[in-house]
């Protein structure tokens, strides 16, 4: 079984970034063949092209709730995107459930079978700087130990 | 103002990029004014200045997921002018053809999203068939295949020479950072040579579901969505259409040449305008100058993108896409086309250009000579670059302290320049369509479909989930009480 770690977002956009930061973090930790760690400040299509051809794809991404709560960590299915799925009237936000209902009418054996998301609720995300606020970068440690987790590595990342 | 009634369609765009069409109705239900509302994404020239301007071609494909090889191809073209020197004749060669397998690439796929959904559904039909889905029902299984493919294949040679498929890194002042194999050559070939013929098919499924459905012509001809403006568009040396390099040429809403220049003298032409309701500045030609948002002769508003660079030009410089670029204006009835949803068809008949010039690139033999740069001797000070990208003419503009540290840096997006032309045609629009009131999806679709035809991208740089947000339209009363809420969903 091969499994995806793969953090979107864009470094240079605040907290946005936060998902790259994980991930970045955890290729340092994870030592693993069958596990692949990567990042990408990718939407849509692009996505699929990540994730085809694994059997369990893991995302950690930013997303901005109602309430604003920023540094909340959201555990999603993709289940839980389903409503979401629509036509877009802009291509280049083709949303996240509408682009794996895609992959899986025109590359249903390269879909993996299973999608856990986390998504971590932001704040600042429209202004360009490196530096996340301090309620998003508190997060990362917890939503790391939550990725060890789910890849059953918990226990050998304490050990360290 | 209070007997005004509102309708907001909010957002036309994803989560992060919240753009906001908002549509003021008067006491008697028509419309009075539209407004167009992007947010903005701030600090970035704060965030460069005091870097390293060879940053730059990495820093600035950061800015947005969807058209980083644009920026990464102005921002090295404007490291070779910061630095004045001249990239080697076949590193100027790997730089083009790479951009051009990017500018078709990109034009396919939103032929396919954007016109797609409108034309091979309707632009009425039901919401939940209105998408690329409901496309692929029309055009049959394996167009969709064939959509992927093209576009996998085009990906691929941005990769080959660009390093990484998204977010190319390959681009020096004075060349390129790695050279071609051979063995490279032959896929970039193979690539060509797919993207020629999908090209082909897309235009003959056009010609086939558009242009032969008289309502789609009507559509596509009719007033609602016409403008007389000036157009613009990189020219070569032949005044025929190139997304790469060459002069900057403007003509006048009769199609006569009102303008050719340099690109480091765009600020002698091009100056922004400001409103008071918008973040967003609004292009206009300096020698015409700020009338409003109107058209005509007397107003300096001006046009980028597709249909924009083919007016602005004498041609292609290919074969078949000159063919296509005859089609295109004996059909709409000669130069220049005003019609605004001519856009898509414009944007296919590129996609064709960009793919001939990916072919006949990639068959070049000097595309794998090793001479693929000319280190820079100069001292640097300022420099200007200009491509087109997708959605329209990009500059870059830097200047420099002595070492090469940023002191200022300046970008007019493709988007910008298309500003007030898209807050008019959405404007003429909803004034055309929408009348006592009365507003359905499907009339709310058609005032969007003013707005695609631009495929504006302002929703640069975030992906926050869920990528999307419900798209409402909230109808106010006189007294600003809502009286219906309509959702996509």
């Amino acid at each position: 079984m091969k499994t995806l770690i793969l953090g979107i977002g864009n470094a240079i956009l605040g907290d946005d970034g936060i998902g790259v930061h994980v991930a970045q973090e955890l290729a340092k930790r994870i030592n693993d063949e069958k596990i692949d760690v990567m990042d990408a400040d990718t939407s849509g299509l692009g996505l699929l092209e990540n994730i085809a051809g694994y059997d369990k794809v893991i995302i950690i991404d930013a997303i901005e709730t109602g309430s604003g709560d920023i540094g909340g960590i959201y555990k999603l299915r993709l289940e839980d995107l389903v409503n979401t799925v629509d036509q877009t009237s802009w291509p280049h936000g083709m949303n996240f459930a509408t682009a794996i209902e895609f992959g899986r009418r025109f590359a249903a054996n390269q879909m993996p079978k299973e999608m856990v998301i986390f998504a971590i609720g932001v704040g600042q995300v429209t202004e360009f700087t490196e530096e996340m606020t301090a309620k998003a970068t508190e997060t990362v440690p917890e939503v790391i130990n939550l990725v060890l987790e789910e890849i059953g590595w918990a226990h050998r990342a304490l050990l360290r | 103002m209070s007997r005004m009634r509102k309708i907001t369609i909010d957002p036309i765009t994803r989560l992060e990029g919240h753009g906001k069409i908002e549509i003021f109705l008067n006491a008697a239900g028509d419309v009075d004014r539209a407004y167009l509302q992007i947010p903005e994404l701030r600090g970035f020239e704060k965030f460069c200045e005091g870097r390293p301007a060879e940053e730059m071609p990495r820093i600035t494909t950061m800015i947005c997921g969807v058209c980083p090889t644009a920026h990464h191809m102005a921002s090295t073209k404007t490291l070779d002018d910061l630095w004045k020197v001249e990239p080697t004749s076949t590193a100027k060669k790997i730089r083009r053809l790479m951009y051009n397998a990017f500018q078709a690439e990109d034009h396919l796929l939103h032929f396919f999203y954007l016109a797609g959904p409108d034309f091979f559904v309707g632009p009425t039909a039901a919401t939940a068939e209105r998408n690329i889905l409901g496309v692929i029902g029309k055009v049959g299984l394996e167009v969709g295949g064939k959509v992927i493919e093209a576009r996998k294949r085009l990906r691929n040679v941005v990769r080959i020479i660009g390093g990484k498929p998204v977010m190319p890194s390959c681009g020096l002042p004075g060349g390129v950072s790695k050279a071609i194999t051979e063995e490279e050559r032959k896929t970039l070939i193979e690539a060509g040579e797919y993207a020629v013929d999908f090209c082909q098919f897309a235009l003959k499924a056009f010609d086939d579901v558009v242009l032969k459905n008289k309502d789609y012509v009507d559509l596509i001809t009719g007033d609602v969505y016409k403008h007389r403006t000036y157009y613009m568009g990189l020219v070569d040396e032949n005044n025929k259409v190139n997304f790469y390099d060459g002069m900057i040429r403007v003509v006048d809403p009769d199609g006569k040449e009102f303008a050719k220049f340099r690109p480091q003298e765009y600020l002698d032409h091009i100056r922004e305008h400001v409103e008071p309701w918008s973040y967003m500045k609004f292009c206009y030609l300096k020698n015409v100058g700020w009338k409003g948002f109107t058209d005509g002769e007397d107003s300096g508003i001006y046009r980028v993108a597709p249909l924009a660079r083919l007016n602005a030009s004498d041609g292609m410089a290919t074969p078949l896409a000159q063919e296509a670029y005859e089609k295109l204006f004996e059909t709409l009835g000669g130069k220049p086309v005003h019609n605004t949803l001519a856009f898509h068809w414009a944007r296919l008949v590129e996609a064709l250009y960009a793919s001939e010039r990916v072919l006949e690139l990639a068959r070049d033999p000097e595309l794998t000579s090793s001479d693929i740069v000319n280190l820079p001797t100069e001292t640097p000070k300022e420099g200007v670059g200009v491509v087109e990208a997708p959605r329209g003419t990009l500059f870059h503009h830097y200047q420099t302290d002595e070492t090469g540290i940023l002191t200022g840096v300046n970008l007019i997006v493709a988007t910008t320049n298309n500003m007030a032309p898209i807050v008019m045609s959405v404007e003429k629009a909803a004034k055309s369509l929408i009348h006592k009131g009365e507003v359905s999806d499907g009339l709310l679709n058609m005032i969007e479909m003013a707005f695609r035809a631009y495929d504006p991208c302002m929703a640069c740089g975030t992906h926050a989930l869920p990528g999307q947000m419900p798209l409402e339209i909230v109808i106010c009363d006189s007294e600003s009480n809502e009286i219906k809420r309509l959702s996509r969903f």
